[in-house]
């Protein structure tokens, strides 16, 4: 029975009073500071007094920081280095997880994304001591074995951008395989036992079933591990310390510094517009990557 | 009928959602760092005083200072006057401040503020109530010159808070270490030995070369020692950079730099735990720091080892605190009268005899209980005494809105140069990168 337009009405005004605390908050909370973020980045402003007018001045002192450019170069190789094992062992030990030939599978999957529920301040804590610069250091130790010196992980370059990796990957591989497993629940096992008559190996089968069939999953897995990784802030930020140095700080860790310790709110905002274009250039560029998965070849 | 009972619903849902956001917005300023709440509060309704009604003072603290004894000292003078005290860490402490007075509100009655940070809100008189309209001058007379000059504005009109301790700076060094290498270990003989900075450097290479140990385990210290004694430090009165001008800090940096190169002084990051363990270890032989250093030093170390002497050519004040009372107080008499009683001399004595905060008030130096108080930790000495003369050899210098920025890229420098980074590279670096902060504020 179709409903007449006064019952679609209310319909639809319930429905928009459904939505509407969400949105009224994403307002106040969300929107609002963005939009303000905007304006404030042609402004020079440190939280007390007056904002003065200064156009373009910030995004000036921006792009002439080598700082600056530090942090995105740092961005990107922690993010790469952090984001793109996390996905392929995701996949990889998804699979494992997804086989009935592993006994255990619910403890393995348990334990697997336990990482993710810890807080990530304690965790950085924690690598920090691991990772200590000191000779007795847990892993300056276990490298003595091999003869090698102490290395500085919180000072120098390489080390820095591996620890912080190290961090990401632990946190976010069990979460990664999780969803993974999830999206391999609908592929069909016919498929595989088709593979498995024709002869397919296991690395063919990942290769030419899996990932086809998880395109959606590996669309959205990547989507956000980009999203995330741009965003990297709390693990510099306890691992280096309030003084963040060049070697690690990200974009995000370089705008809060901007704000929080040099009281510079004109110039933290101009550096977050800058980022937000970053991220939206690089999402795209993903979703163009990943929507070419499982692309079948013409066939002549 | 069904639908409107459904909107009745919707609406108080609504409604509920957000109270709670109202709720939860006032909030902004609540500690990040819980791990030392304390809040000292006591129910008192009583109402047989002169009309005095019933008020609640939030107290903000950094660091070890013993002050909740003080607070229920007070409490129990002053039955209608509540204190909450909150303890965070140091930074976070100003960091909550500055969004606090920057938001309008979640600013406390009363907070301590540390001198250097103080400079970050010469601006913003605004913000704080001037203590000189709640009879500020009256106590004048009770503290150091130099201490109450920073306390003030530039043309002495506005009194941003009253001075708790300062921070006068000594020479902690291991007796044991120096005995190791051959050398006295008594607090003349070692004073008398290093008298000014070359001779600390050769008798550095000594303890290097007999003991193999280090002069201190923290290039920083050195550096504050040398820029703590430098009359003029990064900033002039009109607050321009003035650290390419004059020698005094470029001095510091080269000398840090050529103890770093002889490996005389370390790596070890200041306030991380391998640094706390080094004072127990004895694997250095001086620390250079401040009268508030002792608690921390006796919290690591066992007693016996350690010993004070007066630092080469004079002293410098590292830190050092002021209670002030933000704009945002609804209670400025009686947050007032509760910072004057804090800082009062005798209070100052108690800190100082319990925590080891140096007392910025003259009047304490000659209590006899000063003047007697020694140490057993630090072998029996008369530790008030070493802190007074450095206390009044002190020259007060101009720190500036940009202090730390300044000195942070400073440290960092240091620090590279530790990990082997060419000095030079490294100061021209440093000054590039604070002229582009210092320009963005």
């Amino acid at each position: 029975m179709e409903k007449s337009l006064k019952d679609k009405n209310k319909t639809a005004r319930t429905a928009y009073l459904f939505i509407s605390p969400f949105f009224l908050l994403y307002a106040v909370f969300g929107l609002f500071p963005m939009l303000f973020s905007f304006y404030l980045a042609f402004f020079k402003w440190n939280g007390l007094s007056e904002m003065t007018f200064v156009g373009m001045e910030n995004f000036n002192f921006i792009f002439t920081d080598p700082i600056f450019y530090e942090a995105i170069k740092n961005t990107f190789i922690i993010g790469l280095l952090g984001t793109a094992p996390q996905i392929i062992v995701g996949i990889l030990l998804a699979f494992a997880l997804n086989s009935t030939l592993i006994k255990f599978r619910n403890t393995f999957r348990t334990m697997i994304f336990l990482p993710y529920v810890t807080s990530i301040v304690a965790v950085a804590i924690i690598f920090g001591v691991i990772f200590s610069n000191q000779e007795a250091g847990f892993i300056n130790y276990i490298l003595s074995f091999f003869d090698i010196e102490p290395i500085n992980w919180n000072i120098q370059n390489w080390p820095v951008k591996i620890t912080i990796s190290i961090m990401v990957f632990w946190r976010w591989v069990g979460y990664n395989t999780i969803i993974f497993l999830a999206g391999m629940q609908s592929i069909p096992n016919a498929l595989y036992e088709a593979a498995k008559i024709d002869g397919a190996t296991v690395w063919q089968q990942i290769r030419l079933i899996t990932i086809p069939m998880l395109k959606p999953t590996i669309t959205f897995v990547v989507f956000t591990a980009t999203i995330g990784a741009l965003q990297l802030f709390t693990e510099p930020l306890v691992f280096l310390g309030r003084n963040l140095r060049q070697e690690g700080i990200t974009m995000v860790a370089y705008l809060w510094k901007d704000a929080f310790v040099y009281n510079a709110f004109g110039s933290a905002s101009a550096a977050a517009i800058v980022l937000f274009f970053i991220i939206i250039i690089f999402t795209g560029i993903n979703l163009l990557l990943t929507n070419r998965i499982g692309r079948t070849k013409k066939v002549r | 009928m069904n639908m409107s009972k459904l909107l009745k619903v919707f609406l108080v849902g609504l409604l509920s959602v957000l109270l709670m956001t109202a709720c939860g917005g006032e909030d902004d300023t609540s500690t990040d760092d819980t791990s030392s709440d304390d809040t000292t509060t006591e129910d008192t309704s009583d109402d047989t005083t002169d009309e005095k009604e019933d008020v609640t003072l939030t107290f903000w603290e950094f660091g070890n200072t013993g002050y909740d004894v003080l607070i229920e000292e007070y409490m129990e003078a002053n039955p209608h006057v509540t204190v909450e005290l909150q303890n965070m860490d140091q930074n976070d402490l100003h960091d909550n401040l500055f969004t606090s007075l920057s938001a309008g509100s979640g600013a406390p009655d009363v907070t301590m503020v540390e001198v250097n940070q103080l400079e970050r809100y010469r601006d913003a008189q605004d913000r704080f109530h001037n203590l000189k309209d709640y009879g500020a001058d009256d106590v004048e007379g009770n503290f150091l010159d130099w201490v109450w000059k920073t306390g003030e504005n530039a043309d002495g009109s506005f009194m941003f808070g009253l001075p708790t301790d300062i921070g006068p700076t000594v020479m902690y060094y291991r007796t044991d270490v120096f005995e190791e290498a051959g050398l006295e270990s008594s607090p003349e003989a070692v004073g008398e030995m290093i008298q000014t900075w070359e001779d600390f450097e050769a008798v550095a290479q000594e303890i290097y070369a007999e003991t193999g140990k280090q002069m201190t385990d923290g290039a920083e210290l050195i550096f504050n020692a040398r820029r703590d004694q430098a009359p003029q430090h990064f900033f002039n009165t009109d607050d321009e950079l003035i650290v390419e001008e004059h020698d005094y800090i470029r001095n510091a940096y080269d000398y840090t730099v050529s103890l770093i190169e002889q490996d005389l002084v370390g790596d070890i990051q200041l306030w991380t735990p391998e640094w706390f363990a080094g004072m127990g270890e004895g694997s250095y032989a001086t620390l250079l720091g401040p009268a508030w250093m002792q608690g921390v030093i006796k919290d690591n170390a066992e007693p016996g080892v350690w010993s004070i002497t007066t630092l080469p050519e004079g002293a410098g004040n590292w830190g050092g605190s002021y209670l002030t009372v933000p704009a945002e107080s609804e209670h400025p008499e009686e947050a007032y009268a509760f910072v004057e009683w804090m800082t009062a001399p005798e209070q100052q004595l108690k800190s100082f005899l319990d925590y080891g905060l140096f007392p910025s008030a003259p009047a304490v130096y000659e209590d006899p209980e000063f003047l007697d108080y020694t140490d057993e930790f630090f072998g029996g000495i008369k530790t008030a005494q070493v802190f007074s003369e450095a206390a009044e050899a002190v020259v007060p210098v101009y720190k500036g809105k940009g202090y730390y920025t300044v000195n942070d890229v400073l440290q960092e420098a240091v620090s590279n140069v530790n990990a082997g980074a060419d000095p030079d590279e490294e100061w021209n670096a440093a000054i590039e990168q604070a002229k582009s902060a210092l320009a963005r504020q």
